[in-house]
């Protein structure tokens, strides 16, 4: 608990307005996009000036208590997660964009500004922020240089990473900085990479300024149908291999399109096992080619129907039914639990293959809608979290999934960052010596481990616990390690 | 690896780490025993349809750079190689990219995954080889450019792109403010751009793609085409063009794109679409510096005198956290100390 | 989203469909970015998942105080979040519900309490408002601005509002409320407009107020007796082969719309309520649906005066009906031009009697849609609900019409 005197301090800064305090006003902030993780929050602070956070920065700092930033709270690891006797620093009233500047093509915004705001304040000329997380309707910048999020563009595009040019962040020591510039390089270490994707443990991120692109001459997505998921899978190893990188490049199986469907009207075949959105853009020449290169690796691997869209409006609403599929998928069940492992794309057919066999033995249905280019998975295994036990079921499932990833090659995250929810396949990614690399990482920015404390990076310990507690044994990293 | 790994536990001073030594001359001079690193070569795996590429930091860029043009694949932010012996790691501690940089991205945005040795000898894998990962802080790409004071680079992962099938470069009469307001214009058009200088009165412009693309790019553009582009781009990356062929100190200063001439004496060549101005001048470090952060940029000084700093200056909050991660990574202070600022 | 409702709710008809709301939740945030409340005060309390949450609670009973209360209020009901939701959650079932229930277990202050219940009892007295709204305008140099701008001034009206014609088509129009006293020329124009395509318009005595305002306000009870009077005043002449139920304001459209919804837990009157609802048209969708008849008789009766218009979609029409793009069509067709307005999905701020409730949001939103709809300046602001068309006018001088008077 926050102690009276916290409070105080907090009071003096802060307009009431800004500050919730009362357990009915602090309940709906207990969770994010993964409602599996709740904790009701001691403090909500929303702050409207750039000196209140500064001033509840110190008063933290002073007193020892530990914040937690949000976004929208759209993110689906538990990053925005409240921690026990934490103020929560909800940054949703920084929601200006400061300047766009369409001759350097950048934009320069405050962390509340929702993703998509940006690229249609940048459409009047013909520029756009490309990361889209599906998310991008609702989901911050600010959370999105957090986490480093990706989209489907992201193949051609790049991950937040690649698209931000500097952020203005304030340390818990009260260290205000620029990282980055809007030129393309700064001098010194590259924090700027550091920063992104560092889950709100670093830094609060103040202002971000991002790169915006030319909207390409022309876009046309394909849509192949498939009535085997393994197939599609092999498709997408085959349509990069054959040379065309696409723009996106999207797969959802049968659940998935159902589900998409009945939100969106897209016109998905409802009797397809898997369909492929292909995006491919460019010039005007370019695009055909691609188009018909495309068309024929699709065909060739074995595609039911291959079709493109018969203009924007359809391409339009192709990519709706796609952005809208986790969400659309509580249309099916009334939760989904969300993974995001990333494997080599090689790995496709027998990873997605293992996935049936897994959602079999568990009995639990999983839709599978992801970044395929990338070789980024988003099974979503549907469960009813009023059924006794579902969720824990669930979460052995994902566990499964993850580790298969890892064992594939790849990483249990590709986007959607560690949180809370991944924080135990950490010890099957890393080691001990990566991990300690990590805290390391973490004490030169802040010491006392103030900032979202717990999320992340594990302990030795609880990797410990966890090699001890998987029946997987040998295979992992700790399972001798001492409690220590 | 293992005798690297026993050189760092055995040394008591700072060592210098090198790799082809094509790049000593670059960041502050620095003292102790040199570390060689060359011998730590080879491609440990290469799938042209995963478009990652994994190899030992030793091994020389022209043989990666040869086995992926087998495969009409790249190395998308064109490293440039001053010099025949060149390798992987060297170019990613600089963190250099050449002409490709600001329309496909920089050496540390390709770079999926590092293996580093730490000051203590101990092997860290971060990253991975897989396109997307945000498992961890973001250290590989941390150690792009931190010129080896973090970590001995071991190995890595990088993503690789397919060749463009054709490319062209054009050139354009004009003067420098013109120059500079055509590529930022035609930054923001849906063109293949893929390089874009201004050097004495001519701007120049690369196009890739597919052919038809380039044609009619071309087209639209108009612009004569420079029949041996690819020696004119090689001769800007590495340094080898007529403009680096003398005494005067090199500048390099990294601005935003639209900055305007800086009208700083001595010559200059704009590179980068306008981001990047090389600077051949006697001005004082302190002159040049004032004018490149006055536009929200840094210089830093390529060869001259080094009596003024190499690196553009830290603010001091920064200075404070490239200190900590500095002890963090390397707390006995032995891997290349004080090669980018004299305080580490 | 998990749900554990308190015995109290379990077992209620209305506790169960809660749930089925709730549980439909899956708490992705998306609503956030469309809902006005929350852009323009970036508090969660004051988005739709907010809400939810509160209402959550609520019904697993946590107790609530006014905090709760003025969250629900604050909501403008407009149901931008239903169309933004992918999973298919009924916001608007579910704040009725929700509304009812913090109604009763909070006491609201006095004063509060009178001004809704003022609102509730005398706005949808048609003959009362329209004496007030005459006096009103008389008094207007006289009241403070936020009152005064609320009083339009009057309309001439040259012609009666049933058909002239008499074609052999019949279908009802409601005459709503306060529609008739603020601006009685628009189902003047629908008639005339349908009289000329053969459908013949008329209204039922005794019919009145949709409901609508009572409901909204919490007395739901009043809300209901007010539909089952419509429903009584319609059901002969439905019997007697009246062939839709037209709505002129969408507004009362989405609300009789759902009489089958509210009424469904009445035995006497869900049946009929049920087909009242089926029976209920948009005038777009009709003439929609008669869309060679209207252009026979555009090409007959000539060009008319082409207008640059800015179209204003009210809530009800696109959220709440889920109709797009249909009278933007219609207008085209009758030769005006239609510019391009950017955040169409958002609310005006007028939303019933929000506008009077919540002045503060509601003034900010109307300027913002004000902004949108006039960039670039139009001749002619065109609306399709009384309440937008009143509360634009008030900040403007472009004249704000409801889109039929514009064939
Ligand atoms: C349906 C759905 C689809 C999604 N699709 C994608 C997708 O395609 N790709 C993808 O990458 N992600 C996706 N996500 C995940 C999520 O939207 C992203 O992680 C997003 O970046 C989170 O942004 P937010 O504003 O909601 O942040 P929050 O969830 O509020 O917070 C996320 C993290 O950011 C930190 N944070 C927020 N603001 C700041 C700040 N100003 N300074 C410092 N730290 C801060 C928080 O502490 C937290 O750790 C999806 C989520 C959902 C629900
Ligand atoms: S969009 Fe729908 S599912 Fe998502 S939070 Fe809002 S109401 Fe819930
Ligand atoms: S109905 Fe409108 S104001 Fe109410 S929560 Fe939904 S979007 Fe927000």
């Amino acid at each position: 608990m926050i102690s009276n005197e916290v409070v105080r301090h907090l009071q003096a800064i802060l307009p009431p307005h800004s500050l919730l305090l009362a357990r009915e006003d602090l309940k709906p902030f207990e969770t994010d996009g993964l409602t599996a993780f709740r904790n009701t929050p001691d403090v909500v602070a929303l702050p409207e000036t750039e000196e209140q956070v500064k001033q509840l920065l110190a008063i933290c700092r002073e007193t020892g208590t530990p914040v937690v930033f949000r976004g929208a709270g759209t993110g689906v690891s538990g990053g925005a997660l409240p921690v026990d006797g934490a103020v929560l620093l909800a940054m949703t009233k920084f929601n200006r964009i400061l300047d766009i500047d369409p001759l350097a093509r950048t934009a320069r915004v405050q962390p509340g500004v929702r993703n998509l705001a940006i690229s249609e304040a940048a459409a009047a000329y013909g520029l756009y922020y490309a990361p889209d997380p599906s998310s991008q309707i609702a989901c911050t910048i600010g959370g999105n240089v957090a986490e480093n999020s990706g989209g489907v563009h992201c193949l051609k595009y790049g991950l937040t990473v690649h698209n931000v040019l500097s952020i203005r962040v304030l340390t818990i020591d009260g260290e205000e900085m620029v990282i980055g510039s809007e030129a393309l390089d700064s001098p010194g270490y590259d924090l700027l990479a550091l920063m992104t994707g560092s889950e709100g443990m670093l830094a609060v991120t103040l202002e971000i300024s991002v790169k915006l692109l030319p909207k390409p001459e022309r876009t046309q997505v394909l849509l192949a149908a498939f009535d085997d998921v393994e197939k599609a899978g092999s498709a997408v190893g085959a349509i990069i291999s054959g040379g065309v990188l696409p723009a996106g490049l999207e797969m959802m199986d049968k659940l998935a399109i159902e589900a998409a469907e009945a939100y969106a009207g897209a016109g998905y075949p409802l009797d397809a096992m898997a369909i492929l959105l292909v995006e491919v853009d460019g010039t005007q020449e370019e695009v055909s080619e691609d188009v018909m290169r495309v068309r024929d690796v699709l065909l060739a691997s074995g595609a039911t129907e291959v079709r493109t869209a018969r203009d924007e409006a359809e391409q339009k609403k192709f990519w709706a039914g796609r952005k809208a599929a986790f969400p659309a998928v509580g249309r099916l069940a009334p939760d989904y639990y969300c993974m995001d492992g990333t494997i080599p794309r090689k790995a496709l057919p027998a990873v997605l293959k293992r996935i049936t066999e897994l959602s079999a033995e568990y009995a639990l249905p999983v839709a599978n809608v992801f970044h395929a280019g990338d070789g980024n998975l988003h099974p979503l295994i549907l469960y009813d979290a009023n059924q006794p036990d579902a969720w824990e079921k669930a979460e052995r499932l994902g566990a499964d999934i993850l580790e298969l990833c890892v064992e594939h090659g790849g990483t249990i995250t590709g986007e959607h960052g560690v949180g809370v929810e991944k924080i135990n396949q950490m010890c099957v990614q890393f080691g001990a010596p990566e991990l300690l690399a990590f805290h390391g990482v973490k004490a030169c920015f802040d010491e006392n481990a103030l900032l979202n404390p717990g999320k992340a990076v594990p302990t030795l310990h609880r990797c410990a616990e966890y090699g001890a507690m998987h029946v997987a044994g040998g295979k992992l990293p700790f399972p001798e390690l001492p409690r220590f | 690896m293992q005798e690297i790994i026993d050189r760092i536990h055995a040394a008591e001073s700072p060592l210098i780490i090198r790799g082809g030594g094509t790049k000593n001359w670059h960041g502050e001079d620095t003292k102790g025993e040199v570390l060689d690193v060359s011998s730590n070569t080879g491609i440990v795996s290469y799938e042209p349809g995963e478009l990652v590429l994994t190899a030992r930091c030793g091994t020389p860029l022209a043989e990666i750079e040869a086995l992926l043009a087998q495969h009409r694949q790249m190395l998308a932010f064109e490293p440039p190689h001053f010099g025949s012996g060149s390798t992987l790691g060297g170019t990613l501690a600089c963190g250099f990219s050449g002409p490709r940089r600001p329309y496909a991205g920089s050496a540390r945005d390709f770079v999926l995954g590092i293996d580093v040795l730490d000051g203590n000898g101990q092997l860290l894998k971060f990253g991975g080889q897989v396109i997307k990962n945000v498992a961890g802080y973001d250290v590989s790409r941390l150690m792009v450019g931190a010129l080896g004071t973090l970590g001995v680079l071991m190995q890595a992962s990088l993503k690789v792109l397919p060749k463009p099938q054709s490319e062209m470069t054009l050139q354009f009469e004009c003067g420098e403010a013109e120059a500079l307001q055509r590529m930022n214009e035609w930054a923001g058009k849906p063109l293949p751009l893929s390089a874009s200088a201004w050097l004495s009165g001519v701007l120049t412009i690369r196009l890739s793609g597919a052919e038809s693309t380039v044609q009619a790019a071309h087209a639209k553009l108009g612009g004569e085409i420079h029949d041996r582009g690819a020696e004119f781009w090689k001769g800007l990356r590495d340094h080898t063009a007529a403009f680096f062929q003398d005494d005067v100190p090199l500048w390099r200063l990294s601005l935003p794109s639209t900055t305007p001439s800086l009208n700083l004496r001595g010559k200059h060549f704009i590179n980068w679409g306008g981001a990047e101005r090389w600077l051949k001048s006697d001005a004082s470090a302190s002159e040049i510096r004032a004018r490149a952060a006055a536009h929200g940029g840094h210089a830093t000084l390529h060869s001259g005198d080094k009596s003024a700093d190499v690196f553009h200056p830290l603010p001091d909050a920064l200075m404070k956290y490239h200190r900590r991660l500095k002890q963090q990574f390397d707390p006995r202070g032995i891997l290349n100390v004080g090669r980018m600022y004299s305080a580490f | 989203m998990q749900t554990k409702l308190s015995e109290s709710f379990r077992n209620t008809p209305e506790g169960q469909e809660a749930d089925r709301i709730l549980r439909a939740c899956v708490h992705c945030g998306f609503c956030l970015a469309t809902c006005p409340t929350y852009q323009v005060l970036g508090d969660e309390l004051d988005s739709p998942r907010g809400r939810i949450y509160l209402m959550k609670q609520m019904l697993e009973g946590a107790a609530i105080t006014s905090k709760t209360l003025k969250h629900l209020d604050r909501c403008l009901t407009c149901r931008n979040c239903e169309t933004t939701c992918p999973s298919g959650v009924q916001y608007g079932h579910l704040i009725d519900i929700g509304r009812k229930i913090a109604e009763q277990s909070v006491n609201r202050p006095l004063a509060e309490k009178l001004q809704r219940k003022t609102l509730a009892k005398f706005l949808p007295q048609q003959k009362l408002f329209g004496g007030m709204m005459r006096l009103g305008r008389m008094a207007k140099p006289f009241l403070p601005a936020s009152l005064g701008s609320k009083i339009s001034s009057a309309t001439a009206i040259s012609k009666p509002s049933h058909s002239i014609t008499q074609p052999a088509r019949k279908m009802l129009v409601l005459a709503g409320c306060v529609q008739p006293a603020l601006a009685p020329q628009i189902n003047v124009a629908a008639t005339r407009v349908l009289d000329a395509i053969g459908i013949s318009l008329f209204e039922a005595a005794n019919a009145g107020c949709c409901g609508a305002v009572s409901f909204h306000l919490n007395f739901q009870e009043d809300g209901l007796d007010a539909m089952r009077r419509n429903i009584d005043a319609w059901w002969p002449h439905i019997e007697a082969g009246a062939e839709a139920i037209v709505m002129t304001a969408s507004g009362c459209g989405v609300t009789v719309k759902e009489y089958g919804h509210y009424l469904k837990n009445d035995p006497a009157y869900a049946e009929k309520a049920a087909r009242v609802s089926e029976l209920t048209r948009d005038l777009s969708e009709i003439l929609l649906q008669e869309e060679t008849a209207l252009r026979t008789w555009l090409q007959k009766r000539g060009p008319g005066e082409a207008k640059r218009i800015s179209f204003h979609s009210p809530c009800t029409l696109q959220h709440g009906q889920k109709i797009t793009g249909v009278v933007e069509a219609l207008l085209t067709v009758a030769g005006h031009t239609l510019h391009p307005v950017s955040e169409t999905n958002l609310c005006c701020g007028s939303a019933g009697t929000y506008s009077l409730l919540e002045p503060e949001i509601s003034t900010q939103l109307r300027d913002r849609k004000l902004g949108h709809l006039s960039q670039p300046s139009p001749d002619i602001i065109a609306t399709a609900n009384i309440g937008c068309l009143n509360h634009l006018q008030s900040g403007t001088n472009t004249p704000v019409r409801h889109w039929v008077e514009l064939l």
